[in-house]
Formats: C-alpha cells, structure tokens, sequence
C-alpha cells in the first residue's frame, strides 16, 4: 500500500504524514518543518534509503551539492519565512498556529522564529540562489533536497517575494519543481482541498478528537462554574431533614433571586 | 617576515589566508580569487558551467565540514584547547591580552558551532563527518592528478590547504589526520601538489 512516515519538527511536534505511495523514495515526503531536514540520515540505509542506485561518484556529487544548498539557499529560505515581517505575519506565522494544537500555536511559531533569528545573525551573509539541481536518473536524495527548498520558495503566497520573482525567472527549475510535484503530489497540483477529494482518511480520524475535544471543552466549562457557585455560596446544598427540605430550597432560591 | 610583523598583518586581515600586494592586504579564498581574477589570472577559466558549478559545490563542501570539523576540532575539544590552541592563539600578545583574546575567540567560535548545530555533536560524529567529507573528494578525484583532470582549479588549492594543514599539524590527538591518511589518492595528491609547487623550499613535510 505505502508507507506511512512520520516526521519529526524541530520543535518536538509529530505531524503525521499522508501515505505515500510505494515507488516514491521515502525522503520526498511533504515536512513542515524548517529547515529542510537531511533525510538521507534518518531512514536506516538498508530499506529507505533514496541513494541506493547511485554509484560512489553521484554520492559524493549529492553530498557536494547538499552543502552547496545548506550554505547558500537555507538562510534565503530562513530569512524569507522567518525574519522578513510580512512574510512571517501573514503565511509563517498562520500556517504553523493552523498545524499546532491548542495551546502551542501562540507561543511555538515565535520561539521558532527567535531561533531562526540567531543563526541567521552569525551565518547570513549574502543572499543569492543558484540553479545547481539535477535530476540524477531517477529521483534521488539530492532531488529531494533541492525540491524542498525550490517549492516552500515558489509555492508559497507571499507577499514580499523578490526572491519568488526572481527564481520564476529560471524557467528550467519551475519546470523541475511542477514535474516532481505532479509526479508525487498530484492533489496538490489542484486548489481543490484534499479532503473532499478521499472519501476516508485523515478528516474522519480527526472528526471524533474535535467531537470530543468540544464535550471535554464544555463539560470543563460548566465545572468551572458550578465549582465557582458552590465555593462563593450562590446556591448552597444544606442536609436538612426532608420536611424542611423544600423551604430550605426555596430560601436557596431567594438568595440567587436577591443577588441578581 | 617576522612571527609579529605577520600577526600584525593578519590582525588587519582578520581572516587567513590572506596575501599581502604591495600595500593592499586581501583575506579569504573569495576575495583573493576576485583580486587575482582582476588582475587577469583565473584557474577555473578552462571549465564548462556545469564543472564550474560542481567546483563551487564541492568548495562548499569542504568548507562545510573540513573547516568546521577544524575549528571544532581546535576550539571545542577540551584537550586540544587547553594544551595547543590557547598558548599558539595568544603568543603573539603580552599578558593579559592572550588569556582575553584566546577565551574571546573561543567563546566566538562555540557561539557559531552552536548556530550552525555543530554544538551538541560529539567527537565521534565529527570526526565521521570528517571521513564522509574526505570520501566524497576521494570519489570525485578518482585516479586523476587534480579533480578537473590534468589542470589545478581552485578546489586543488583549497583542499590542498586544508588536507596539508591537517597532516601536518600536531595536535593531541591524531585521530583527525588518521582519518585523511586512510584515502591513498589523497594523500598521493597532496604529495604532488607539495612537490610541485613548494619543492624551492627544501625537504617536503609530507614525505
């Protein structure tokens, strides 16, 4: 059927993943995480490993080029999510509080991005793109890498996208980036969400925890305010005998009546 | 030129390597190769833009991790710290200036292996770097004399400087220069590079 990969985010959040399909090197899944990680180092290289069929000296290219993008594209790419404001407040910022639960998104996607500020300080210097992707035969680690910095870079709205303008100038690279997505992210190619298009999937699974999480949400609700009520002494309960019982009650009542 | 005269030179420089041309001072590989670029000179003039574009590539990786492992190497290893790189950092400066100026440049240097995330890894792991590095440029020299065939680019002389300083640097441990040693074809074309170039200056290091 596929395998289903987690990934794990810098800041210790699991964000599953959807199943990809068999043939698809497991290091081009979709993370949001930032920076791109180095996925070749997380699967175990006997059965994941997306460099398999390449010979020593397409490695040894791979890993040059790796540090080519790690060097030059990653503080672009930090900068232009992180650290340029509008970008950060208007497609940043909403798109990791929409992924995190509740509490997280408030404080989470401003830690990140006081961590993306420090090393940013020491390691920016100039920032310039460089069009430095080949697809080595068939799609490889390196593949990986580059997509996943050359699609957060173009497929995100941004509103201040010098760097977007000018990497749509280079034509073959787009090309590059929409052929990897059709091949391996075809629901993404629409507008269309992806939840009206599977009939199962994640939206079903997550129906009954929102459910669950409104019941929980209103049952501590109106703890909270019994609880308050009973401690402040607007309705009381008195063990009286039955007879006085009523009378009790209604002096109860006159209490609450009187106070409101 | 004296061991002060140089530090001195150095200290306006800031980085090395750094040349001296009548009374300009250039720092760093990038700048010095403009300059010479400027002048006329380029070794990388013969070279296509794809081979131009993996040159880059492969200097970035050596300064990704053969640098970096160095500096770590030099300044995070405790041993190494305590017994080498204080006392050669701060001997050309009198008292106090040299304890100040050595923890400064080490403070530095652990503030930006932290920011590049370098500042949790281990001895082992970088040294593992070390030897991933040294087989990626292995693999791209191949049975060649320099990695564009039969003319030096750039990337001779930058992995030339690097792999040279780690053989014949002495440090506490050997571990580093160990890790270089185990790839024959490096070490073959260091030797070459020695000769070739440096032999006016007597007996060769390497040999």
């Amino acid at each position: 059927m596929g395998v289903r990969v987690e990934c794990v985010c810098g800041s210790g959040v699991w964000r599953p993943v959807r199943r990809v399909p068999d043939r698809t090197p497991s290091s081009l899944v979709k993370c949001p995480c930032s920076p791109p990680v180095s996925t070749p180092w997380i699967f175990p290289p006997q059965k994941y490993n997306a460099d398999y069929d390449l010979s020593a000296r397409q490695g040894a290219d791979t890993l040059a080029f790796m540090s080519l993008l790690e060097e030059k594209l990653l503080p672009v790419l930090v900068h232009t999510f992180w650290i340029d404001t509008k970008n950060y407040v208007e497609v940043t910022r909403k798109w990791y509080a929409e992924a995190m639960p509740f509490p997280l998104n408030f404080f989470l996607p401003g830690r990140m991005q006081r961590q993306g500020l420090q090393p940013s300080r020491v390691v920016l210097a100039r920032i310039e793109a460089k069009e430095d992707a080949t697809l080595l035969g068939g799609p490889a680690s390196l593949d990986a890498f580059v997509f996943s910095y050359l699609a957060l870079l173009l497929q995100a709205k941004l509103p201040s996208g010098k760097l977007q303008a000018h990497l749509r100038g280079l034509h073959n690279l787009c090309a590059y980036c929409t052929h990897i997505l059709s091949l391996y992210f075809p629901w993404d190619g629409a507008e269309v969400p992806p939840p009206r298009q599977t009939p199962a999937g994640p939206e079903t699974e997550e129906e009954p925890y929102r459910r669950r999480n409104q019941i929980l949400s209103v049952l501590a609700g109106l703890a909270a305010m019994v609880g308050y009520a009973l401690l402040s002494g607007i309705v009381s309960i008195q063990r009286a005998t039955p007879a006085r019982a009523p009378g009790t009650r209604a002096l109860g009542m006159a209490e609450e009546d009187e106070e409101e | 030129m004296s061991l002060v005269a140089e530090a001195f030179v150095s200290q306006i420089a800031g980085k090395v390597p750094f040349i001296h041309v009548g009374n300009q001072v250039v720092s760093e590989l990038g700048p010095i190769v403009q300059f010479v670029k400027a002048k006329g000179h380029s070794l990388s003039d013969g070279l296509g833009e794809v081979q131009k574009a993996e040159m880059k590539a492969y200097m970035e990786l050596v300064n990704n991790m053969l640098l970096t492992a160095e500096l770590y190497l030099q300044w995070c290893d405790e041993a190494t710290v305590g017994e080498i790189t204080h006392a050669r950092y701060g001997s050309p400066y009198p008292w106090p200036l040299n304890h100040i100026l050595a923890y400064q440049k080490q403070w530095e240097v652990k503030r930006k292996m932290k920011a590049i995330g370098w500042g949790k890894k281990t001895l082992d792991q970088v040294l593992e770097d070390v030897d991933q590095c040294c087989q990626a440029l292995s693999q791209r020299l191949g049975t060649q004399p320099y990695f564009f065939n039969k003319q030096p680019t750039e990337l001779d002389a930058l992995v030339f400087g690097h792999l040279y300083t780690i053989l014949t640097t002495q440090l506490t441990n050997d571990e580093l220069s160990e890790k270089v040693k185990n790839y024959s074809n490096l070490l073959a074309f260091c030797r070459r590079i020695e000769q070739h170039y440096f032999e006016d200056r007597g007996k060769g290091r390497l040999s």
